[in-house]
């Protein structure tokens, strides 16, 4: 279990601040958030190499905040890996079981060792030099010298971020598979909520020093609480705007409004008036040739300006006036006939504006 | 760079020779002299032989006096941002700047006994001006600015992270340094130690003022020259430039490919 309450960090200029984040024992979670939003500064902090302006760090209910890196029983993997240039592969494993009470004696730490490698396909390297390893072969030792010595609690920054989009899926499943297996607790920091949405049972978005939305990946996706978030995890459409009422007065709760932002005005469900921002997700959007009466409150035609393929979905990206996304089966956007530059009819329910 | 004209190429190759040649013949025309017989001569002679021997010993001296108190200063100035640290910095490199002989004027000031000092240090019975460890401290004072920028740059050279990475593993600060900075820039810290102590033992402009006897190598070649005569400095001349050029073959064989 790690629990992280209201810490603050300031290294240089840069604020880290309010950082509370609990992660349930054998829990995985994840930091994501844009290049400076503090990810790093957040896993040097746990690790205890940061020093904190105020706040505390507990692990396994017991207050680390004091202690120094080798005694909070963590591993931590870094982005360039960071082997140690001047031993072979097997002593850069062993590393952290060389000492009495940390892994036992040279027998004990050989079986670890060996265990480790067999684990992640590294046996035939071990009595190389890291020099020369690939980028992913360094990922696994760095990976096997951070489990050794049976950290209880393993961070990992950006470990995947230097290696080919093949081994990082591979990698990916496997440390799943290992952090099943061992049942470390886990705090990943990445810049790719779709790692997030794979991995991880908790994410907590960061946006300059500060986590903006924490909670199970799908509800941050599915609910982004900010239109940064909506951007950064790639929610869809994000839209600035104001609503307001269309009958004035009312009961207090949801209300029938409209949204007005760019060149759009929608029909909203709404709680307050006022500026804000409206999320469409590209799979609420559906698209047709001929208006057709249905239930969607709005509707509008839109010209296809570009279509994006991947495997069984398609992204189609639509000008209604502004860049609008949507999201459709490739065997649906076959059966239209979608292509660039024809007009379609753009429907979306008043419900699937998400209000920000 | 744009493709030079064989003129300009004609110039740069012959302005560039000139330098080198500059440099090889002297020390050829002085190597030549060193056979088997002349050097034979040389190690009979029993003051030659004994101011090598005390050349050596107080250079290597110095040189660990000067590790033992440049090393942690080197880490420090390669590692910790500190207030006044390019101060620190400047004054460690300023004996490089400083006239050989107005450094040993000011060491002689700073440590003869009619100083505060000197005069303390006299009372417990280290004496330094025509002394063996005058040779030592204007040895340690020439040497250690070449010991300390040498041993920052290798220490530099290792990615602090990487100590970092030991700390997570169970080091301790001390045991993330001696298992993972220390091997890293060994070799360069050898280098610059042998850098260090060859400089020591080519120190002559400082030593000639605190400590003229007993006589260091290069004392011993001066005066011989002025007593006896440029036949009688011949030979201990050859025999310093051969330990000269030895340290100077160990330390390219151990700096780092970039600094060769």
């Amino acid at each position: 279990m790690i629990r992280l309450e209201n810490l603050h960090v300031r290294v240089g200029d840069f604020d880290l601040r309010d950082i509370s984040l609990e992660v349930p024992k054998g829990g995985y979670a994840l930091i994501i958030g844009p290049t400076g939003s503090g990810k790093t500064t957040l896993l040097e902090a746990v690790a205890g190499h940061a020093r904190l302006q105020s706040g505390r760090v507990f692990m396994h209910d017991d207050e680390v905040t004091d202690l120094p890196p080798e005694r909070r029983g963590l591993g931590f993997v870094y982005q360039q890996y960071h082997l140690f240039p001047h031993l072979s592969v097997r002593d850069n494993i062993g590393y952290g079981l060389r000492r009495p009470g940390n892994g036992g004696n040279g027998s004990a730490a050989g079986t670890r060792i060996g265990e480790l490698a067999e684990l992640l396909a590294i046996t035939p390297l071990l009595d190389r030099t890291v020099r020369g390893l690939s980028g992913g072969e360094q990922q696994r030792v760095a990976l096997a010298r951070a489990l050794a010595p049976r950290p209880s609690i393993l961070l990992l920054d950006e470990p995947f971020a230097a290696v080919d989009p093949a081994t990082r899926l591979v990698l990916r499943r496997e440390l799943r598979d290992l952090h099943e297996r061992e049942g470390i607790t886990t705090l990943q920091v990445t810049h790719d909520f779709d790692e997030a949405l794979r991995l991880g049972d908790l994410v907590a978005v960061l946006s300059e020093g500060r986590i903006a939305q924490s909670g199970r990946p799908e509800e941050v996706f599915r609910y982004p609480n900010s239109a940064f978030v909506a951007r950064f995890v790639g929610t869809g459409n994000v839209i600035a705007g104001t609503v307001e009422r269309k009958e004035p007065g009312g009961a207090p709760g949801p209300f029938r409004g409209v949204f007005r932002g760019d060149t759009l005005a929608l029909d909203v469900v709404a709680e307050r008036e006022g500026p804000t921002h409206a999320v469409i997700r590209p799979e609420d959007i559906v698209l047709s040739l001929t208006p057709h009466p249905d239930s969607a409150r709005n509707h509008m035609t839109g010209r296809v300006v570009r279509l994006e393929r991947s495997g069984p979905v398609t992204l189609v990206h639509l000008d209604v006036g502004r860049q609008l996304l949507a999201s459709l089966t490739t065997a649906s956007v076959e059966e239209l006939g979608l292509q660039a530059g024809i007009t379609v009819i753009v429907a979306f329910k008043a419900t699937a504006i998400y209000l920000v | 760079m744009p493709v030079p004209s064989v003129w300009s190429r004609v110039v740069l190759a012959g302005l560039s020779a000139f330098l080198v040649l500059f440099i090889v013949g002297p020390l050829l025309r002085l190597l030549l002299l060193a056979t088997p017989h002349s050097l034979g001569e040389a190690l009979r002679d029993a003051e030659l032989r004994d101011s090598i021997v005390l050349t050596v010993l107080t250079a290597s001296v110095a040189t660990v006096i000067g590790a033992l108190l440049g090393l942690p200063l080197a880490y420090l100035l390669a590692r910790k941002r500190f207030p006044g640290r390019r101060i620190v910095q400047g004054i460690i490199d300023l004996p490089v700047v400083i006239p050989h002989p107005v450094a040993g004027i000011a060491l002689l000031l700073f440590l003869g006994r009619r100083s505060e000092v000197g005069g303390a240090l006299a009372s417990v019975g280290l004496q330094f001006v025509s002394h063996v460890p005058g040779i030592v401290v204007a040895m340690l004072f020439v040497s250690s600015p070449i010991l300390v920028s040498g041993a920052r740059e290798a220490f530099r050279s290792v990615d602090p992270q990487l100590e970092r990475v030991a700390r997570t593993l169970g080091d301790t600060g001390w045991g993330a340094f001696r298992r993972v900075t220390l091997p890293l820039a060994g070799r360069g810290i050898l280098a610059a130690s042998i850098l260090a102590w060859a400089r020591s033992v080519s120190e002559f402009g400082s030593i000639v003022i605190l400590t003229y006897n007993p006589k260091v190598a290069s004392i011993f070649i001066y005066d011989r020259f002025t007593a006896f005569g440029l036949p009688a400095a011949i030979p201990a001349a050859v025999v310093l430039l051969l330990v000269a050029l030895t340290v100077f073959v160990v330390v390219r064989v151990l700096q780092p490919e970039e600094h060769r």
